[in-house]
């Protein structure tokens, strides 16, 4: 057996309440409550789990839960580090070193403004003695927003396309939030400027780093999220319908924005063309694309990065109305990190989603709630971490 | 006016940079095996992986990689926005970051990629001098 469906995903739950919760969250709270319901959504014990995988929490979540995993990583790369997490269960359980993988996730992303962070759990790069931040930290660049504003220029210069070309990105995701209860921005009932938007709002929209306004940024939220990964073995015997991992790679081009030689190419290329080859799949057979939305040039460049649209036309498939509801290649059915939740790391978001579309059990929704939104069979899933600087890919597949 | 933005922290690696700013100089990391200039200044040569790494005096010159008109910022920065920062492809070689000066940030559309930049250097404290790039004419 080769490394391609060495493993499934078999779960996929999110914690009880994510967005904006009324009463503040802690990150760990999150993390325990997804976990809690993966567990009772598959039957698997968490006392089962034998493999723990987070972005920088996993020792205090093992002993959270008294657990004594053989195989701890806490791999913390940025947004990320979920697919990459999977990616690591996949080669773990392919070795035989465990049969059931926890990757957790848990983000106070909105409730820290009022009970703090808590410890550990966030991407950091940098710091006292790093050259990289010693050499950009006098220049007024304030977090992710400032950065990713350069590569969007940069395509356009290189490219001819224009703010307003990707201003097309945020209004379609925000038709897919329509359709997802959960999503944050789906409607005013949620939220108060929730609902469709047009590209006059988001080109009018708040200003935060030129070309990118309000809009053209993701949320900060709160949410938490747990899958289960399991050997074949355990994945067919379980009530939940396994999710194949067909292939799954990994790369990056930079940590500093300093050092991203192409502005306008991420290291995406690298990690779906290894998750293709391992997959014996191409982009041309995808039915399903969630690719991350820290920002609206995110995932247009990362559909030209990974095969689903030339160079400099990544844009296109939103401004054309492919990847919209109805459209031949649906993309960020959840509502992205745009308008579902962002809660700084969106990785497990994407998990969550592909999860649900491929495994049936959109049709009853995740956690209650209802949100059947595609047939897709295949599903390209893409990260992007730090400062388009990281990248996790899976292509994962429906069971036959 | 006393200086109220970040103030970067030199170390043992990146202090000659600093002696070469009180001056005037842009002194930049140069391989001398390789003889690739890289920045910012690394322990290792990222092209080749040899260690005799050197500081040469560069030209000051370089041309705008790419940009963005930054209007939410933190600190002493929030006094100035909007205000643009930018990419600089030296001259000799790999990019600097820094806040462009010489351009009109409420008119993104009159900044142009590839202009033609030259360094300068604030006094932040009595021993730290920040190089910033401007615009200059052709």
């Amino acid at each position: 057996m080769g490394l391609s469906k060495a493993a499934a995903i078999v779960g996929a739950a999110e914690s009880n309440e994510i967005g904006y919760p009324e009463v503040p969250k802690t990150s760990l709270e999150l993390h325990i409550e997804a976990i809690k319901n993966v567990s009772n959504q598959t039957g698997i014990p968490i006392s089962a789990i034998d493999g723990i995988f987070s972005a920088g929490q996993s020792s205090e979540i093992a002993e959270h839960l008294g657990l004594h995993p053989k195989y701890i990583d806490t791999t913390s790369v940025g947004g990320c580090s979920f697919e990459i997490h999977v990616h690591h269960a996949l080669l773990a359980i392919y070795a035989g070193v465990i049969d059931v993988a926890l990757v957790t996730h848990g983000e106070n992303g909105w409730s820290r403004r009022r009970i703090g962070a808590g410890g550990g759990g966030h991407y950091s790069g940098g710091g006292a003695g790093s050259p990289g931040t010693e050499m950009t930290m006098p220049y007024g660049f304030s977090g992710a927003p400032s950065n990713y504003s350069h590569a969007m220029v940069r395509h356009n210069h290189l490219y001819g396309t224009t703010p307003e070309d990707f201003a097309h990105v945020p209004v379609v995701t925000r038709d897919w939030a329509t359709l997802n209860p959960r999503a944050v921005m789906s409607s005013k009932e949620t939220h108060e400027f929730g609902g469709p938007i047009t590209i006059d709002d988001v080109q009018n929209a708040r200003m935060i780093s030129w070309p990118l306004t309000m809009l053209h940024c993701c949320l900060v939220t709160d949410h938490g999220g747990a899958v289960l990964i399991a050997k074949p073995e355990i994945a067919r015997s379980l009530k939940t319908n396994p999710v194949w991992i067909a292939g799954a790679g990994e790369n990056m081009s930079h940590s500093n924005m300093l050092e991203m030689g192409d502005f306008t190419a991420t290291s995406a290329f690298a990690s779906s063309r290894t998750a293709y080859e391992m997959a014996g799949l191409g982009p041309e057979d995808m039915e399903l694309a969630l690719l991350y939305d820290s920002f609206s040039i995110t995932p247009a460049l990362t559909a030209e990065m990974v095969g689903l649209a030339p160079r400099g036309k990544g844009h296109l498939l939103w401004k054309e109305g492919h990847a919209a509801p109805g459209g031949r290649l649906p993309m960020n059915t959840n509502g992205g990190g745009l308008s579902f939740n962002h809660s700084g790391m969106y990785g497990m978001q994407l998990l969550v989603e592909a999860y649900r579309q491929l495994s049936g059990t959109a049709e009853d929704g995740v956690n209650g709630i209802k949100g059947k939104q595609t047939n897709a069979r295949t599903c390209i899933v893409n990260g992007t971490g730090g400062s388009l600087s990281t990248t996790g890919t899976l292509v994962l597949v429906a069971d036959d | 006016m006393s200086y109220n933005k970040p103030i970067p922290t030199p170390s043992p690696l990146t202090q000659p940079f600093y002696d070469g700013a009180r001056e005037g100089k842009l002194l930049l990391p140069r391989c001398q095996d390789c003889n690739r200039v890289h920045w910012y200044p690394r322990h290792i040569c990222p092209f080749c992986h040899s260690m005799n790494i050197d500081w040469i005096e560069g030209s000051g010159e370089g041309r705008v990689h790419t940009f963005a008109v930054q209007h939410r910022a933190f600190g002493g920065w929030a006094e100035e926005v909007p205000f643009v920062t930018a990419y600089i492809d030296l001259n000799e070689g790999d990019r600097m970051a820094t806040v462009l000066r010489g351009v009109d940030a409420n008119d993104p559309a009159s900044i142009r990629i590839g202009a033609k930049v030259k360094v300068e250097f604030d006094q932040a404290s009595e021993d730290i001098h920040i190089p910033f790039w401007r615009v200059v004419e052709e």
